[in-house]
C-alpha cells in the first residue's frame, strides 16, 4: 500500500528525515515511535505530499507520489496532530466540505457523512459547530474527517495528544476496528503503550533515522533479556544514575522525570545491590519498580535516551 | 476549478457567517455615505434668515437692504427687519434668525461722500457658516459701490462736470464688467460629495477583504486545515486560487451592493452601470493580487493583520478614499494612479460627472496592469521564499 524508500528532507543544515525507509502493506497497522522532534510528523508530510522530499521516493498503491500524479492522493486519508477543522462550520459541513475535495458528492456525500459521524459517535451532534464542541469530540471530529472519503492508507500523526483518557480509549477503539475491518494504518506516536496496543509493526524513530523496525516480539528481541529496574527517587540523580551505572551486571542508566532507569539483564538479582549503592548516595529512593522488556527498553538500548525524555 | 470553487464557496460562507466582515464592507459603507449624504444634504439646502437694522435709513442702506430681499436671493435668504442693533442681536441670541445684519448710522452718507462706515454682522458660534454668507453679499454689495465711487471720482479727474453727478453714477453702475470668469465644466454635471465619497468609502471597506483573506490564510496554515486540503488529490495551486476568488466574490459584492444602495437611497452618481461594473471587477481583480502580495509576504496571521491594514489605509489615502485628489498637491495626484483604487475613483468621479463610458478604459487597463505587476511580485516572493 505504501513503500517509502530513502526518503531525505533537511531544513537549512539539519537533516529531519536520513534515509528512512519503511513500507506498510494493505490492512497492516505500522507505527512510528518517537520522542518529540524526531522526524515523525516530517516523515508523514513527505507520505502526504506536503512537502517537497530532498531524496527518496514514495509510492502509494503503486503509483508514484509527487505533483504530477494528483490521484495517488486520493488513497490517503490524513489526520494532522492538530485539530485541522473548521470551527465556525458544523461538523457535517466540515465532513461535506472534505470529502468534496475527494470527489465525493451528493448521496454518496451524505451516506459517507452520516456513516462516520456515527463511527466516532457524533451523530446527534452533525449540525452543530465544531466549536462547541469538547476537545475530545474535536479529536474524534478530525479522525472522521480524513475517513469520509473510504482511504485505502490512513495517516495519523499522534492523534491522541492532549486528549483525555477516556476519548483517547475511544479513538485507539476507533482505529484498531479499521485495521481489523482491513484498513492500512500509519500510526506515530512517542506513546510506547499506543504503539504496543494498536499496531502490527513498529518503527522506531530518532534524530530522523529509523533505528530498527519489526513487531513488538522482534524489537523486544533486540534487548534480550533485559529488564528495567526503575528508581523513583529524589536528590541527585545524576550522580545516583553514575553510582548505579558502575555496578556489575548494569547495561546502562538513564535519568527521567523523579527517576533512574537502570538496564540489567537480571533485574532480581541486582535489585539488592541497586538498592545498597542508592543509599551510599545522597539521594532518597522512593520507589520500586521492575519492568520487563517493552519498546521503551528498545528505545533506550537504542538510542540511549527515553521516549518522553 | 471545481476545488477552486468549493474553497471559495467555503470561504464566503464563512465570511458571512463572521459579521464583523458583513459590517466592515457593507454596513460601514453605508452607514458612513448615509452620514455624510445628510451632513451635505444640510449644505446644499441651506437657507439664512437674516435680521436687518438700519439705523441709517440712507438711500444706500434701502439699496442694501433691497439686495438681501431681492428675488436671486430669495431661496438662499429670508430677510426680516429689526428696530435697532439691540433687537437685532436678541433676535440671534434667541435663534429667530440665523444672522444679523447692522447697518450703522452714517452709513449711506459714508458711501456716497468718501467717508467711513462698517456693517457688522452678527451671529452665534454655531451658525457661522450662516453669517459668512450675510458677510459675503454685503462684501459684494460694498464693492460695487466702492466702484462706482471710483468710476465717478475717475470721470471727475478728467474733467467730467460735477452737475452730471447723478449720471456718471448710472452709468457707472451700468456699465458692463470688463472682465469675468466663467465657469466651465469638463462633465455635464457638477460632482456632488456624495457621489465622490460613496465611491471612496466603498473602495475602502472594500480593500478589507484583503485582511480577512490574508490572515484566514494563515490561520488555516494553524490550525491544519490548509494541510488537509493540500494532502487532497487536487492541484496544490487551487488552494490559494479558491482563497482569493473569494476575495473577487466579496469585493464585486461590497461594490456592487454599496453602488445600488447610495445610487437608490441618497442619490449618489456612479455614472453608466457597464462602466462601473468594469470598475469594480478591474478593483477586484487588484483585490485578489494585493491579497496573494501579503500572503506572500508574511508568515503568521498576526503579521498578515499588520501588513493588511497599513496596506488599506495607506491605498485609501494616496487613491483619495478619504481626500478630495483632484484639490490635492500635484504629488499626491501623482501618488493616486500609482494605487489601483486612485484609478478606480479617478474614474468613477469622471462618469459621475457626465463623461462617456469609454472614459473607464484607460482607468480598468491601468487597474489591471496595476494587479498583473502585484501578482508577478508575489509569485517571485513565494518561489524565493519555497527555495529557502
Amino acid at each position: 500500500m505504501l513503500e517509502c524508500h530513502d526518503l531525505v528532507r533537511r531544513f537549512g543544515d539539519r537533516v529531519a528525515v536520513d534515509h528512512v525507509s519503511f513500507h506498510v502493506t494493505a490492512g497492516e497497522t505500522y507505527g512510528l515511535l518517537g520522542p518529540n522532534g524526531a522526524g515523525k510528523s516530517t516523515t508523514i508530510k513527505l507520505v502526504c505530499g506536503l512537502l517537497a522530499r530532498h531524496g527518496g521516493t514514495v509510492r502509494l498503491a503503486g503509483q508514484q507520489v509527487d505533483g504530477r500524479h494528483l490521484a495517488a492522493k486520493a488513497v490517503v486519508g490524513y489526520v494532522p496532530q492538530d485539530i485541522a477543522l473548521y470551527p465556525d462550520l458544523s461538523a457535517a459541513e466540515n465532513l461535506r466540505f472534505f470529502g468534496r475535495l475527494y470527489g465525493l458528492t451528493g448521496a454518496e456525500l451524505r451516506a459517507r457523512v452520516d456513516e462516520v459521524l456515527h463511527l466516532v459517535d457524533l451523530s446527534d451532534r452533525a449540525g452543530d459547530r465544531v466549536d462547541t464542541f469538547s476537545g475530545g469530540m474535536k479529536r474524534r471530529l478530525n479522525i472522521a474527517a480524513g475517513l469520509v472519503h473510504r482511504p485505502q492508507l490512513l495517516v495519523l500523526d499522534e492523534p491522541t495528544v492532549g486528549v483525555d483518557p477516556q476519548s483517547r480509549h475511544a479513538i485507539l477503539e476507533s482505529v484498531a476496528r479499521l485495521g481489523r475491518e482491513g484498513m492500512a494504518v500509519l500510526y506515530t506516536t512517542h506513546y510506547m503503550e499506543e504503539a504496543q496496543r494498536l499496531c502490527d509493526r513498529v518503527g522506531i524513530i530518532d534524530h530522523g533515522r529509523l533505528v530498527a523496525e519489526g513487531t513488538h516480539r522482534e524489537l523486544v528481541s533486540l534487548v534480550a533479556e533485559q529488564d528495567r529496574i526503575v528508581l523513583g527517587a529524589t536528590g541527585d540523580l545524576r550522580v545516583l544514575a553514575e553510582r548505579l551505572g558502575s555496578l556489575d551486571g548494569v547495561t546502562g542508566t538513564t535519568v527521567g522525570d523523579g527517576s533512574v532507569q537502570v538496564l540489567t539483564t537480571d533485574a532480581r538479582r541486582l535489585l539488592p545491590r541497586v538498592l545498597e549503592a542508592a543509599e551510599a548516595t545522597d539521594a532518597e529512593v522512593t520507589s520500586v519498580e521492575v519492568v520487563q522488556p517493552d519498546l521503551e527498553a528498545v528505545f533506550l538500548h537504542l538510542t540511549g535516551s527515553a521516549l518522553r525524555e | 476549478m471545481g476545488a477552486v470553487l468549493l474553497i471559495a464557496a467555503k470561504d464566503l460562507r464563512q465570511r458571512l457567517r463572521d459579521r464583523s466582515a458583513l459590517v466592515l464592507c457593507i454596513v460601514a459603507p453605508l452607514a458612513i455615505s448615509f452620514l455624510m449624504s445628510s451632513a451635505f444634504a444640510g449644505a446644499e439646502d441651506l437657507h439664512v434668515t437674516v435680521v436687518v437694522a438700519d439705523e441709517d435709513g440712507g438711500e444706500v442702506a434701502a439699496a442694501l437692504v433691497a439686495v438681501l430681499g431681492s428675488d436671486e436671493l430669495a431661496d438662499l435668504l429670508t430677510v426680516e427687519e429689526a428696530t435697532d442693533r439691540s433687537a437685532a442681536a436678541a433676535a440671534v441670541d434667541d435663534g429667530d434668525a440665523d444672522a444679523g445684519l447692522v447697518i450703522p448710522f452714517g452709513f449711506s452718507e459714508a458711501a456716497t461722500g468718501g467717508g467711513a462706515a462698517e456693517l457688522e454682522v452678527l451671529a452665534r458660534s454655531d451658525r457661522s457658516l450662516s453669517a459668512s454668507v450675510v458677510r459675503s453679499i454685503a462684501e459684494g454689495f460694498y464693492a460695487e459701490v466702492e466702484a462706482t465711487r471710483t468710476a465717478v471720482g475717475t470721470a471727475l479727474a478728467v474733467g467730467a462736470p460735477l452737475e452730471d453727478l447723478e449720471g456718471l453714477a448710472a452709468r457707472a453702475r451700468a456699465a458692463p464688467d470688463a472682465l469675468a470668469v466663467a465657469a466651465g465644466e469638463l462633465g455635464g454635471r457638477e460632482l456632488d460629495l456624495i457621489s465622490y465619497y460613496a465611491p471612496g468609502m466603498a473602495i475602502f471597506f472594500a480593500l478589507f477583504a484583503v485582511g480577512f483573506t490574508a490572515r484566514s490564510w494563515w490561520l488555516e496554515a494553524a490550525q491544519g486545515t490548509l494541510d488537509r486540503m493540500r494532502a487532497a488529490p487536487i492541484d496544490p495551486r487551487a488552494v490559494l486560487a479558491g482563497k482569493v476568488l473569494s476575495v473577487f466574490v466579496y469585493t464585486v459584492a461590497s461594490l456592487g451592493t454599496v453602488a445600488a444602495a447610495t445610487s437608490f437611497a441618497f442619490g449618489a452618481h456612479w455614472g453608466p452601470a457597464p462602466a462601473v461594473a468594469a470598475i469594480v471587477v478591474a478593483m477586484a481583480v487588484a483585490g485578489t493580487a494585493l491579497t496573494a502580495l501579503v500572503i506572500a509576504l508574511t508568515r503568521t496571521e498576526q503579521q498578515a493583520d499588520g501588513l493588511a491594514s497599513l496596506l488599506t489605509f495607506a491605498l485609501a489615502l494616496l487613491g483619495g478614499s478619504f481626500i478630495f485628489v483632484g484639490t490635492a498637491p500635484a504629488l499626491l495626484r501623482r501618488l493616486a494612479v500609482a494605487t489601483p483604487n486612485g484609478w478606480a475613483l479617478r474614474a468613477i468621479t469622471d462618469l459621475s460627472t457626465g463623461a462617456p463610458a469609454s472614459t473607464a478604459v484607460t482607468p480598468v487597463l491601468a487597474i489591471l496592469a496595476q494587479s498583473a505587476a502585484i501578482a508577478i511580485a508575489a509569485a517571485a516572493i513565494a518561489r524565493r521564499r519555497a527555495e529557502t
